[in-house]
């Protein structure tokens, strides 16, 4: 696990569509293709989209089952999503207001019995064990943020709010990208406005109901607007990660980065701050998303404080996170960097620690995706031989990188590994070639011996040759099986093979 | 921020640094919030994102300075550092002519880019070197009032001018803040149009080679 993530290199096979198209494959993608992927993912998404509203009905009727036990109002869910999702939708104008009280009706007036809806909720029941990791994540983020809200003075408000919301953007499915971020945006400013009025200007407080919200929307809503069709956001990942791979061959020197592999922390670190990297990709959440580039940023600090005994400074830090996505080669990268952009609490985004990490990224993503011979410290020839292929920087002919940090352990192994690969080439060359040249004499030697028989037959009359043959007609016969039998000619027959050994 | 406070908003900020390799921008920083230069013992883990919380006339303030990259071949990713930045602190090294000399391009650009919204400090560190002052006084003042931003001399060793830097700014940051809100009516952050659409500049092209002379600390 650990070296193949730290391999820059891949099999040529394992990058492309499992579907055998012949075009790369990607493992935010299962390992298939943009095209396969959506092929595979438009049954997923319809019938992903029929649990949603399955799931929204449900909790509408676990709702009203609390407000109302005794009504017995249930209503079935249907085969076709959507006209009943309209009919919901109608029905919940009149029972929004009820249902929503319901749940923030204080415990008092509710039975004390275990089975109010927030219990129902705790453990998804059968019925909805679709085990879709994201609509039960949902479900049970839904619960998350009604457990958050009950305290609060205006919880019910809030939610009230944000669940109207979320489901408006259903509608707005076909929307452009930018369009979404701003209501998304716009609905973030809106609230976190009323916020701060409310609690009177604490934005510690409000900051973390934002959180909350964000959570909130954001579970339910990723399927739909996380590199949604509308955008080139997809043909973007591809790019980079086309570029990536093609960069497969930058060493630590030619990006002045300032950590030493030989050292075993450090070289843990690195690993740890690519799998980080790595897992953003997993995450719905924009905050959890920043959460893991924040993680990885720790490690990549980690490593530099270990290698240079000192804090690390943004001279450091950067090219440090280039050097790690390019050898993570993250999935979906401009999917992900795209999203949190759009979708991300802004606060969080222009002044916090997530933001400047974050930052950070995005600009480790541009260098990448501009960089040329200039800014590695090579000349153009040089980088356009690299770039295609005909050279590399790790074989000993080309060895014209400056240098202007301690060697990566990873590289060296991988030096060494090249050598010793090399030299199995070669010894196994040479063994080929000792077996060519033994099939050969053996080939010889059996003409050479049939000839001898052949001469030493001709040259000695029969009865010498086998006293025990009697007649002339028997002649050849009894002489040829005379040979196998005494080994007369024995001491004309040149020594036996004996087992050589060739590896050298 | 406790339910007990003044009741007054919290400002928050976000200042980058900018300035050529080796001018001292880390020092002043670290300096600012850790009080500590050349430090060999280690106990900070970076000192590339660090912040201070200030009290300034009964109102808060929660300050974010973002260290940048300063080696020329990151020049160009400079609009996705500053952006939604309120203040920019420019550091130039009294001994180095062309640091200066950065320091004038990047005002040109960061006025080019975000306008008269970002609050410019022009920051001239290691006075303490005055003796190989390379850059006049008066030449280096006269050009900050030219372009609208504030001059000020620190040392990062004698830990002289910095706490009045970063004090000023934060004013200034203020001031333009509430200035906004007015405007506006209500203020609680930015508005949405600022939050996106940056772009990556192309400078002109550079005659300095990369890699800069802290490469090897
Ligand atoms: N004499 C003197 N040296 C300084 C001062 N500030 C920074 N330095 C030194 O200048 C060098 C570069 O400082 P650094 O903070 O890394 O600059 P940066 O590349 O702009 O972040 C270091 O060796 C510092 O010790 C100062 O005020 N006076
Ligand atoms: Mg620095
Ligand atoms: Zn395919």
């Amino acid at each position: 696990m650990t070296t193949q993530r730290r391999g820059i290199h891949l099999d040529q096979s394992e990058l492309l569509c499992k579907k055998g198209c012949g075009f790369y494959g990607n493992t935010g993608w299962q390992g298939l293709c943009s095209k396969c992927w959506r092929e595979e993912n438009q049954k997923e998404k319809q019938k992903q989209i029929q649990e949603d509203w399955a799931l929204a009905e449900r909790l509408q009727r676990e709702e009203e089952e609390a407000y109302s036990r005794h009504q017995k109002a249930q209503t079935q869910p249907t085969i076709t999503p959507f006209s009943k999702f309209e009919e919901r939708k109608t029905k919940e104008k009149s029972s929004k207001v009820n249902t929503v009280t319901k749940f923030f009706t204080p415990s008092t007036k509710t039975p004390p019995k275990k089975d109010t809806p927030f219990d129902a909720h705790s453990s998804p029941s059968p019925s909805s064990s679709t085990s879709r990791h994201s609509s039960v994540g949902s479900d049970y983020a839904t619960r998350e943020f009604i457990d958050f809200l009950k305290p609060l003075k205006s919880g019910r408000e809030i939610f009230k709010q944000c669940r109207a919301f979320t489901e408006s953007m259903v509608y707005k499915r076909d929307m452009g990208a930018d369009e979404l971020s701003e209501c998304v945006q716009d609905f973030y400013q809106n609230l976190s406005d009323r916020l701060h009025t409310q609690f009177k200007g604490s934005s510690d407080h409000v900051e973390s109901v934002m959180d909350e919200v964000e959570k909130y929307m954001m579970t339910r809503l990723y399927k739909d607007v996380f590199c949604p069709e509308t955008t080139d956001d997809e043909r973007k990942d591809l790019a980079i990660q086309k570029r990536i791979r093609a960069l497969h061959w930058v060493t630590i020197e030619m990006l002045c980065v300032p950590v030493d592999e030989e050292i075993a922390e450090v070289s843990d670190s690195v690993v740890k701050a690519i799998t980080d990297v790595i897992e953003m990709d997993s995450k719905c959440v924009p905050k959890e998303k920043l959460a893991c580039i924040t993680r990885c940023s720790k490690h990549i600090f980690n490593a530099i404080k270990i290698s240079k005994k000192e804090a690390a400074s943004a001279d450091d830090f950067l090219p440090t996170l280039i050097y790690i996505v390019l050898k993570a080669n993250p999935p979906r990268l401009q999917s992900n960097i795209q999203y949190i952009t759009r979708f991300s609490n802004p606060s969080r985004l222009m002044t916090g620690e997530d933001g400047y990490y974050f930052t950070n990224m995005c600009c480790a993503v541009a260098f990448i995706e501009k960089l040329d011979g200039q800014s590695l410290n090579l000349s153009s020839e040089e980088f356009d031989l690299y770039m295609s292929g005909q050279a590399s920087p790790h074989w000993p002919q080309s060895s014209g990188a400056s240098s202007c940090s301690p060697g990566s352990a990873t590289l060296s192994q991988v030096h060494k590994r090249l050598d010793v690969l090399t030299g199995l080439g070669e010894r196994q060359e040479r063994v080929m070639e000792k077996a060519r040249q033994l099939e050969s004499d053996l080939i010889d030697w059996t003409d050479e011996v049939e000839q001898k028989v052949q001469s030493v037959l001709e040259s000695i009359p029969a009865e010498t040759q086998n006293p025990t043959a009697t007649t002339a007609s028997g002649t050849t016969s009894a002489a040829s099986s005379a040979i196998d039998s005494d080994n007369v000619e024995n001491e004309h027959l040149p020594p036996p093979l004996l087992p050589q050994v060739f590896a050298g | 921020m406790a339910a007990g406070g003044t009741g007054g908003k919290t400002y928050s900020f976000k200042v980058v640094l900018l300035g050529e390799g080796c001018v001292g921008k880390t020092s002043l920083v670290l300096r600012y919030c850790e009080n500590k230069f050349n430090d060999k013992h280690i106990t900070t883990l970076q000192a590339s994102f660090l912040t201070k919380k200030l009290n300034i006339t009964g109102k808060r303030v929660n300050l974010a300075i973002w260290d940048t990259a300063g080696q020329e071949r990151f020049h160009a990713l400079g609009p996705i550092y500053y952006r939604d930045s309120n203040g920019a602190v420019l550091v130039y090294d009294v001994t180095d002519e062309d640091s200066f000399q950065k320091v004038k391009n990047w005002v040109k650009e960061l006025r080019k880019m975000l306008g008269n919204d970002i609050c410019l400090c022009i920051v001239g560190n290691k006075i303490d070197l005055d003796k190989d002052r390379h850059v006049s006084v008066e030449e280096a003042e006269s050009y900050a009032e030219s372009v609208g931003a504030k001059h000020y001399h620190t040392s990062a060793k004698l830990n002289k001018g910095i706490e009045e830097l970063f004090l000023d700014l934060c004013k200034r940051m203020m001031e333009t803040a509430q200035a906004e809100e007015r405007l506006k009516g209500n203020g609680a952050s930015q508005s949405a149009s600022s939050r996106r659409g940056v772009q990556i500049v192309d400078d002109e092209p550079q005659a300095t080679p990369a890699g800069g002379c802290c490469s090897s600390g």
